[in-house]
């Protein structure tokens, strides 16, 4: 059967893209960042998962607002890297596990999320970056097969925090209902307090970020109570992505354990880092 | 107009000829002004998306954060002044 063994939340800063593109890892603006991610990157080696599900935002790449769906998931066996704009990023394509989607959309749609089925997805910074961290890339390609689950934090109504939550149970479900033999770390990434619109252009809030930490880990029920208004006046209005991150929580068991916890704000993004082994 | 910014051939198409860009999608005399004077804070105000407003920054060759400043009433180097680490860029 399908297992759950681990899942990280993190933020996904675009600035990352062109740090990892030209190599810059180890400017000292930059090395704190990525020398967090040294242990998760061995500790992501013994775990050995074989398959990455990474809950994200699309930022206007690849949905557009024409039609935009709240939840949206990848069932192909590849995956663009799109152009959000900037041009598009020179990195191997993305491995997808067709099987196991088709799987998930079958169980999650059983489970009353009725998904957008995308059998075409270009993804960009908001998976792309996360990927960067956890799962460098070599030229031959990505160590793990990924499978995208979109969610619309950017075009309002968005899905309450809870909603995210019973997500992340219904997804835990669908994995340990899967046939095959096979290990699943589950990503929940955007936030963590940024807001980058108006007069507050570049609030951040490590307060708040840390208390978000302290409460995933110890009390995601209640943490999901939190409201779309609160996260966008404490944190910022572009950190209401962080009810992603309790996807990836409501994907773990109550017997989960804390691995690492890291934060970092030097521009304009709370940038934070939470793993849990299960 | 700001998705059409995600593809090459039409990020060099804005280049080319902004107000011919700007007719093809319709923008009012009003969006096309903003656009114009690279009036960010007015964008936003005007209820574009940041992350379409991104598509514009890309293709006037304006950063976010210089867009942030803008929004701010500050010029691009007060802004990083206020930044606990203004390398990470």
């Amino acid at each position: 059967m399908g297992r759950i063994v681990g899942g990280i939340g993190l933020s996904h800063v675009p600035s990352v893209g062109p740090v990892v593109d030209r190599k810059r890892e180890n400017d000292p603006a930059w090395k704190p960042l990525f020398d967090a991610y040294v242990p998760v990157r061995d500790w992501l080696g013994q775990l050995k998962p074989d398959v990455a599900i990474v809950v994200y935002n699309d930022h206007v790449a690849d949905f557009s607002f024409d039609k935009y769906p709240t939840f949206a998931l990848g069932v192909a066996e590849r995956y663009a890297i799109a152009d959000e704009g900037f041009g598009t990023r020179p990195l191997p394509e993305v491995q997808g596990d067709a099987e196991l989607s088709d799987h998930l959309c079958e169980s999650l749609i059983a489970d009353e999320f009725d998904l957008t089925v995308c059998q075409e997805l270009g993804v960009e910074h908001g998976f792309l970056v996360p990927m960067n961290l956890c799962f460098p890339h070599t030229a031959a390609g990505w160590p793990v097969k990924s499978v995208p689950l979109q969610v619309n934090v950017v075009q309002h109504p968005l899905p309450t925090a809870l909603r995210c939550l019973k997500l992340g149970k219904a997804l835990r479900k669908a994995v340990e209902s899967y046939a095959g033999d096979l290990k699943v770390v589950v990503l929940g990434t955007g936030g963590m307090s940024h807001q980058l619109q108006g007069r507050r252009f570049g609030f951040m809030n490590e307060r708040f970020d840390q208390w978000f930490l302290d409460q995933l880990e110890s009390d995601p029920e209640g943490l999901a109570q939190i409201s779309h208004r609160r996260i966008m006046e404490e944190a910022g209005a572009e950190a209401v992505e962080l009810i992603m991150w309790l996807t990836m929580r409501g994907a773990l068991s109550p017997k989960a354990k804390r691995v690492h916890r890291h934060y970092y704000a030097p521009m304009t993004t709370g940038m934070g880092l939470i793993t849990f082994e299960d | 107009m700001c998705s059409a910014l995600c593809s090459p051939a039409e990020r060099e198409a804005f280049k080319r000829d902004e107000e011919a860009f700007m007719e093809r999608f319709s923008l009012s005399e009003h969006e096309k002004q903003l656009v114009r004077s690279r009036d960010f804070k007015g964008l936003i105000e005007a209820g574009t998306n940041i992350y379409a407003l991104l598509k514009i920054g890309s293709a006037t060759g304006n950063s976010l954060y210089r867009m942030g400043a803008q929004m701010r009433g500050e010029s691009y180097e007060e802004f990083l002044r206020t930044r606990n680490i203004s390398g990470a860029v």
